[in-house]
């Protein structure tokens, strides 16, 4: 047998505590049962994920990160648009889960401890940034972090949705999706438009410096 | 009778011991490869950002002075550099520096505000700016392995460039500047400064 590499036993440890979760939540005892399906010594949870049941959430956000980067690999098409690129990320990222809703709601239950605070923030800007990545951003300025930012937003309301839709292949919560994205879509077009109309305003007024030019034409001069 | 001399040391000064993969010669607590090569992305683009800006803000007081030309060829080169990193974060999906809003403003006042000082105190700018670019672009260099060759080859290409503008500066007078000792080290030391940061944020 090939020897496993850390990570390897970290996704399969998390993966198989999956279906222990809905039943012993996101714990040492679910990682112990996970532990035991994968025939790994007992002590192994506690080895991988020294800081607790935390890490092996965390370590559950960094897998579904990678997962979606390989499955928008074979979902994306050159001339997709960037909403629609979004759309399909994040879609094919829940859709991966759809069958471990409550392991999901669990992990973001450990997320807001208080204790857990910082860590949570983390995989938020993690995962936004995976979401971009994926949907193949190549931005090389300030706007790294304002599509960042407004896509944080996004995401963890479209989350907290998918959590609670009950809907057959979760048809509203793509519904509402769209009308997140369509709306973010509109706030950049509007602030471009805005922009536009301030920079036009600008330009027909002189400079700082073609204004002091003037005054000094303009100055009285004494007779010679 | 025991001989007490040592062997000599390995003569390391001449060829740096260059890794032949990029971060090859990491030990434990160091940068992986990723790592590396995201902060080179990122300190090189704003860098080269803020001596663009530094550039415009000397042009936007000594631009028809009788070193205007000067100036202005220097910052073209600095707009290819500039674009090269830019293209290149943008492929290699980096991060770029959150500071870049700072280093538009204090890069165009360190211009501005030195050619104000007189154009002598521009070129001790420059001199003292493209130093440290130097120094931190020889450090890059001797790091990156071959496996990104390409890389490596523009960045020695660009601090050729770098050294010239060095000497540019030198030839107009930068020594003559007022308080010139004072000005250099201020100068320099705020530019190694600004890459520890834009290497890290």
């Amino acid at each position: 047998m090939t020897e496993l590499t850390l990570d390897d036993m970290r996704d399969r440890l998390v993966l198989a505590a999956l279906a222990h979760i809905p039943f012993d939540g996101w714990s040492l005892r679910a990682l112990r049962h996970a532990a035991q399906d994968c025939d790994f010594d007992a002590s192994v949870p506690e080895r991988l994920f020294p800081h607790g049941v935390i890490d092996a959430v965390e370590h559950f956000t960094r897998l579904a990160d990678a997962r979606m980067a390989e499955d928008a690999e074979a979902l994306l098409s050159a001339d997709d648009k960037v909403r629609d690129r979004l759309f399909k990320v994040i879609q094919a990222r829940l859709m991966r889960w759809q069958d471990h809703k409550e392991a999901v709601r669990r992990a973001l239950s450990v997320y807001a401890l208080p204790t857990n605070l910082t860590r949570a923030a983390a995989a938020t800007a993690r995962t936004a940034d995976a979401i971009w990545r994926a949907a193949g951003d190549r931005s090389n300025d300030f706007n790294w972090y304002t599509k960042r930012a407004s896509l944080t937003g996004i995401y963890a309301a479209t989350l907290l949705y998918w959590l609670d839709d009950s809907t057959e292949e979760s048809v509203d919560t793509w519904d509402y999706l769209h009308r997140r994205l369509d709306g973010m879509v509109a706030a950049i077009k509007t602030r471009q438009s805005i922009q536009k109309k301030v920079e036009k305003t600008f330009s027909h007024l002189p400079g700082p410096f073609a204004l002091l030019a003037q005054a000094r034409r303009l100055r009285p001069r004494m007779p010679t | 009778m025991t001989d007490l001399t040592l062997p000599a040391a390995p003569d390391t000064t001449d060829t740096p011991a260059r890794p032949s993969v990029t971060a090859g010669n990491r030990i434990p607590g160091d940068l992986t490869r990723e790592q590396l090569l995201d902060r080179i992305m990122r300190v090189n683009h704003a860098g080269e950002y803020g001596a663009v800006r530094i550039y415009q803000g000397q042009l936007a007081v000594i631009g028809r002075g009788q070193h205007g030309k000067t100036v202005q060829h220097m910052l073209e080169q600095e707009v290819v550099h500039k674009e090269y990193f830019q293209k290149a974060i943008g492929e290699r999906q980096g991060r770029p520096t959150v500071l870049q809003p700072v280093w538009h403003v204090a890069g165009w006042m360190l211009g501005a505000g030195t050619a104000l000082l007189g154009e002598r105190a521009a070129m001790a700018c420059t001199v003292a700016v493209e130093e440290a670019i130097d120094d931190h672009y020889r450090e890059q260099a001797e790091q990156l392995g071959d496996d990104e060759a390409e890389l490596r080859e523009t960045i020695e290409r660009f601090r050729a460039e770098e050294l010239e503008h060095r000497d540019i500066g030198y030839e107009n007078g930068a020594e003559q500047a007022p308080a010139y000792p004072l000005l250099h080290a201020a100068v320099k030391s705020g530019t190694r400064f600004a890459i520890w940061l834009s290497e890290r944020i």
